[in-house]
């Protein structure tokens, strides 16, 4: 297993009026980030909220290309990302248990955060397709470039892991400062991670370790 | 943190605690059982609020120490609610430490906040200032610095010290408003009545009226020559003579302070300060040696003069003397002065609170139950004992806040 410490590129925020970042995703052109009852759309490059959705944020948040996904209280909301308007909800694998969301290969994958798993689920039913035992507390969860990602928060610890997605086995770990708190994980398909600053209300840039 | 978990916390931080049950009610994870035990504490449920804080600090693996810390300072305060003042204050020292280390500073700042209450409730305001001033002194949630506001001016009335009492409560009124937590508002507004309502007595040449906790910190720099029976002082503006360990010759400058400018006699003097029914030679020679001692004491600020009938009082550079009194002086004022708060107190607390003996408040107790000056409920060891209510009265309950937010 590969392990570094976490190159903290930037920090966006902490943003008023937002005690606490619970999950974060990227479209393309924002991060997106939940606040418990909002979603904000963040300019990567400017740091400033563009606009934002008011909708129950409580946990992750994936976006497919179009809608945006976000874990409220015990269930999915799919959130049409142009109007902001909730077009469905399906049950969270989790029942309320649920952590970090993300959008991959058709399917959304949800952690569990105590019971240390990540579901695949199939978006339209909420039917669980498989579940991966991972190691720690699972926060966020991301995929990029066929690589699965997760964040992890367990004794006032946090690190970015990658998994095997098969077995759950630990490929790669970085990590963060001691007290820096990764509760959101979402890739920018490039050389970045976005993370959610928990309590902090903020957001953080990490580099993702190049590969040789 | 999880999703359900954060819903609930949010709907208890918004003051909805029945939102927060609806939640987490069928779960018995770590998270769910501490947000269930402070809804429960919040709806006045204390018992069932304690036991699920415990099994939740149980539940907690062995590496949250936070969370295990936050469920313990959770506790400390249903304890100080319940004015049991036999909880272990180390744990909560221990808890607060292990906050601080981890950076929770707000939780940290609220576990200090209780134990300065509870130091102020035992009647120990210098212990108190000095655990707010180990606090982290970086800026703090709204609903924590209300509270630091209370603490701030709960020791400030302690002092006699009303302009920095009603400039504490200024602040704590506007961090709870912003806070938006009804029930710390509720605490506020009513310390705040304390400042409004007589603190004192003066008595001045044989009469007396009740004296605001302002008009008595503007004795301080009056000129008259004050006998101060809250220090156990005679001053005149930065002029003291402390009596702190010599109370019968307080008793006899008090006698001699009530009277001015007439003078007192000598059986009035011995039946005043010895508590002796009836004067004879031996009292008189004490009385002698005593006035003798007096008048080293009081040199700077008065004399005193030997009449016919007994002796008078001659104060030096004023023409006025005022004695500070307690609006009630009765023999049990300060039990009374305790379940003012308007609590159900135990008698075990009374006395750790009193620093006297179980039973010396047991007495006393029985006595003001027989006059129904207080009132009990339950029995044994559940007993506890109340002043017969008044409505207005504070509940105490400051349970709130960022607890439980990871």
């Amino acid at each position: 297993m590969k392990r570094s410490a976490a190159e903290i590129v930037r920090e966006y925020g902490p943003y008023p009026g937002v005690d606490a970042v619970h999950g974060v995703t990227y479209d393309g052109t924002h991060v997106w980030f939940a606040s418990g009852d909002r979603l904000s759309a963040v300019d990567p490059a400017s740091g400033k909220v563009a606009r934002s959705i008011d909708v129950a944020a409580h946990a992750g948040t994936a976006f497919d290309g179009r809608h945006l996904f976000q874990i409220a209280e015990d269930r999915i909301q799919k959130i049409d990302a142009a109007t902001g308007k909730v077009l469905g909800t399906i049950p969270a694998p989790g029942g309320g248990g649920d952590s970090g969301l993300a959008w991959a290969e058709g399917s959304l994958w949800v952690g569990q955060y105590r019971e240390r798993k990540i579901h695949q689920v199939d978006p339209a039913t909420g039917k669980v397709l498989r579940s991966i035992e991972c190691k720690r507390f699972v926060t966020g969860v991301t995929w990029v470039d066929g690589e699965l990602w997760h964040g992890t928060w367990e004794g006032e610890e946090s690190d970015i892991r990658r998994i095997d997605p098969d077995n759950g086995k630990v490929l790669e770990q970085i990590d963060l400062p001691a007290g820096t708190m990764v509760t959101g994980l979402e890739s920018d398909g490039a050389d970045r991670f976005f993370c959610g600053g928990g309590e902090r209300g903020n957001m953080r840039a990490v580099r993702r370790p190049r590969r040789a | 943190m999880e999703s359900l978990i954060t819903a609930a916390a949010r709907a208890l931080e918004a003051g909805d605690p029945l939102g927060a049950l609806n939640r987490v009610a069928l779960r018995n994870d770590a998270p769910s059982l501490a947000l269930r035990g402070i809804a429960m504490a919040q709806l006045g449920d204390f018992a069932k609020a304690k036991r699920l804080l415990r099994s939740a600090a149980r539940a907690f693996g062995p590496r949250e120490a936070v969370a295990r810390a936050r469920c313990v300072v959770a506790e400390a305060e249903i304890a100080l609610v319940l004015r049991d003042l036999k909880w272990p204050v180390k744990t909560l020292a221990a808890a607060r430490a292990t906050l601080q280390q981890h950076g929770d500073l707000a939780n940290a700042a609220h576990a200090g906040h209780i134990e300065a209450r509870r130091l102020l409730l035992v009647g120990r305001p210098d212990e108190a200032e000095r655990t707010l001033a180990e606090l982290d002194a970086s800026p703090l949630p709204p609903a924590s610095q209300a509270v630091r506001g209370l603490v701030v001016a709960g020791i400030a009335i302690r002092r006699l010290k009303a302009g920095d009492a009603r400039a504490a409560l200024d602040l704590a009124t506007r961090a709870a408003r912003q806070a938006q937590i009804p029930a710390l508002v509720a605490e506020v507004d009513s310390a705040k009545l304390i400042l409004d309502t007589p603190a004192a007595r003066l008595i001045a040449r044989g009469s007396e009226h009740p004296l605001l906790l302002g008009e008595i910190e503007r004795l301080a720099i009056s000129a008259a020559l004050v006998v101060d029976t809250f220090h156990h002082v005679v001053r005149r503006q930065g002029v003291v003579a402390s009596f702190g360990t010599r109370p019968v010759l307080f008793a006899l400058a008090r006698l001699l302070a009530e009277a001015w400018p007439a003078e007192v006699s000598r059986e009035a003097l011995i039946s005043g300060a010895f508590r002796a029914k009836q004067a004879d030679e031996s009292h008189r020679a004490r009385l002698r040696v005593e006035i003798g001692r007096l008048r080293t004491k009081l040199k700077p600020l008065a004399d005193v003069s030997a009449t016919k009938q007994g002796f008078v009082l001659a104060p030096r550079k004023t023409r006025d003397v005022l004695v500070l009194a307690r609006p009630v002086e009765e023999k049990h004022a300060t039990v009374l002065a305790l379940l003012a708060d308007g609590e159900p107190w135990s008698s075990s607390a009374l006395a750790v609170a009193l620093g006297t003996s179980a039973r010396t408040v047991q007495r006393a107790l029985d006595e003001l139950a027989r006059s129904n000056k207080v009132q009990s409920f339950g029995n044994g060891r559940a007993r506890r004992w109340m002043i017969p209510p008044v409505p207005g009265f504070p509940t105490g309950l400051l349970l709130h806040g960022p607890l439980l937010k990871t």
